[in-house]
């Protein structure tokens, strides 16, 4: 499939319409429709991709897509899944805006979305899974793995970590590179 | 007039400020709800529980519905997009600097530990995730050492292990996934 704009388009607009529970079942999206299906980018990629959109402020789920659209086709390829992605959502919410509460409240929806929520936990396992295959390639990559995820757990902010893991492998290569 | 461009300034001063994502927008909108009155601190609090039944990250959920409460379908547009600026051009920028120096040294040894860190910080979302699902939020006062079953969700801990064993056979489509989840959700709380 060629990346010409209203393809692109498409493929964010199903992007933006299953982007359920949060913003975090991206990766997992990303990865079987861009990856896997089409080819367009590379696993290294998108997870460069995701790891800078954590650093740039704002949404990260956004901020994915826009690396992703400038990379395919440029500035108007950025805008373009920039669009994709957020016009769903932006008509969910208008179009349900004045049953909001009471749909909210729903039992029905509460227990479909609870269903959902769980298979999204095992998507973003999975994703971690597939990760960790292109990731973790020496001992130095698993030591900075298990610190990040500690970290991760104990609270700590994850722009603070992508900076901190960013300096460390700047580091950890001056040093090798030094005793050459 | 004044409430549009009031509208576009303070959901672009989010879209700029908030590092992190997903709830960091947050301790902001809540800062919002206080000073402008465009939604209560109780429907921000609703939004929540409804973000999780429709699409998009909740920033982008509130934003939308902030702007729709406040100046209609335009005001609307206005939130969602004001939000969206900041991301937009510092992501550009950062895509043609990214362009220049991928075989810079200093790039490529930041990404070569930016991979495993990544990795990590998702793991780190779905141990969070699971946590919020599988054990339920218990008042310390009634709880007693009795039954593990007060506080664990056991339905959720049976779903869990059921899509596990089916991601070995299965892992397409995200889609099929999620829709499993739904209906498992349905049948679950009707048994």
């Amino acid at each position: 499939m060629n990346t010409s704009f209203i393809n692109i388009f498409l493929v964010f607009l199903k992007i933006g319409c299953l982007l359920l529970g949060g913003g975090y079942v991206i990766v997992p999206l990303l990865q079987s429709e861009l990856v896997d299906k089409r080819k367009w980018i590379t696993k290294e990629e998108l997870i460069d991709f995701y790891a800078l959109g954590q650093c740039v402020p704002g949404l990260i789920a956004a901020n994915t897509a826009i690396f992703i659209g400038y990379k395919l086709r440029g500035k108007t390829g950025a805008i373009v899944t920039l669009l994709g992605l957020t016009i769903p959502p932006f008509l969910a919410i208008i179009l349900l805006a004045s049953i909001l509460t009471e749909l909210a409240k729903s039992t029905l929806m509460n227990n479909i979305f609870w269903g959902v929520n769980i298979a999204i936990i095992i998507l973003i396992f999975l994703t971690v899974k597939e990760v960790w295959n292109t990731s973790i390639v020496d001992k130095f990559t698993l030591f900075v793995f298990i610190l990040m995820f500690i970290l991760s757990i104990i609270g700590v902010s994850p722009a603070l970590l992508i900076i901190f893991a960013a300096v460390l492998g700047i580091v950890w290569k001056k040093r090798k590179e030094g005793r050459r | 007039m004044k409430l549009y461009f009031l509208l576009y300034f303070e959901f672009f001063k989010i879209g700029l400020f908030s590092l992190g994502g997903g709830y960091a927008t947050l301790p902001f909108l809540y800062h919002m709800s206080e000073q402008y009155h465009w939604f209560s601190p109780v429907e921000l609090t609703q939004m929540l529980a409804i973000s999780s039944i429709t699409p998009g990250p909740v920033g982008l959920n509130v934003a939308t519905y902030a702007g729709f409460k406040t100046a209609g379908i335009i005001g609307s547009i206005i939130a969602t997009s004001a939000i969206m600026m900041p991301s937009y051009f510092m992501v550009v920028m950062i895509s043609k600097m990214l362009k220049k120096f991928r075989n810079n040294f200093f790039v490529e040894s930041a990404l070569y530990a930016l991979r495993p860190a990544t990795a990590a910080m998702i793991g780190a979302v779905s141990i969070r995730l699971f946590k919020d699902c599988a054990i339920r939020s218990m008042a310390f006062n009634s709880f007693s050492f009795a039954k593990i079953t007060s506080f664990l969700d056991i339905k959720a801990i049976v779903l869990i292990i059921c899509l596990f064993i089916f991601s070995f056979y299965y892992k397409k489509d995200p889609l099929i996934f999620l829709l499993i989840g739904a209906v498992a959700g349905i049948i679950m709380h009707i048994l």
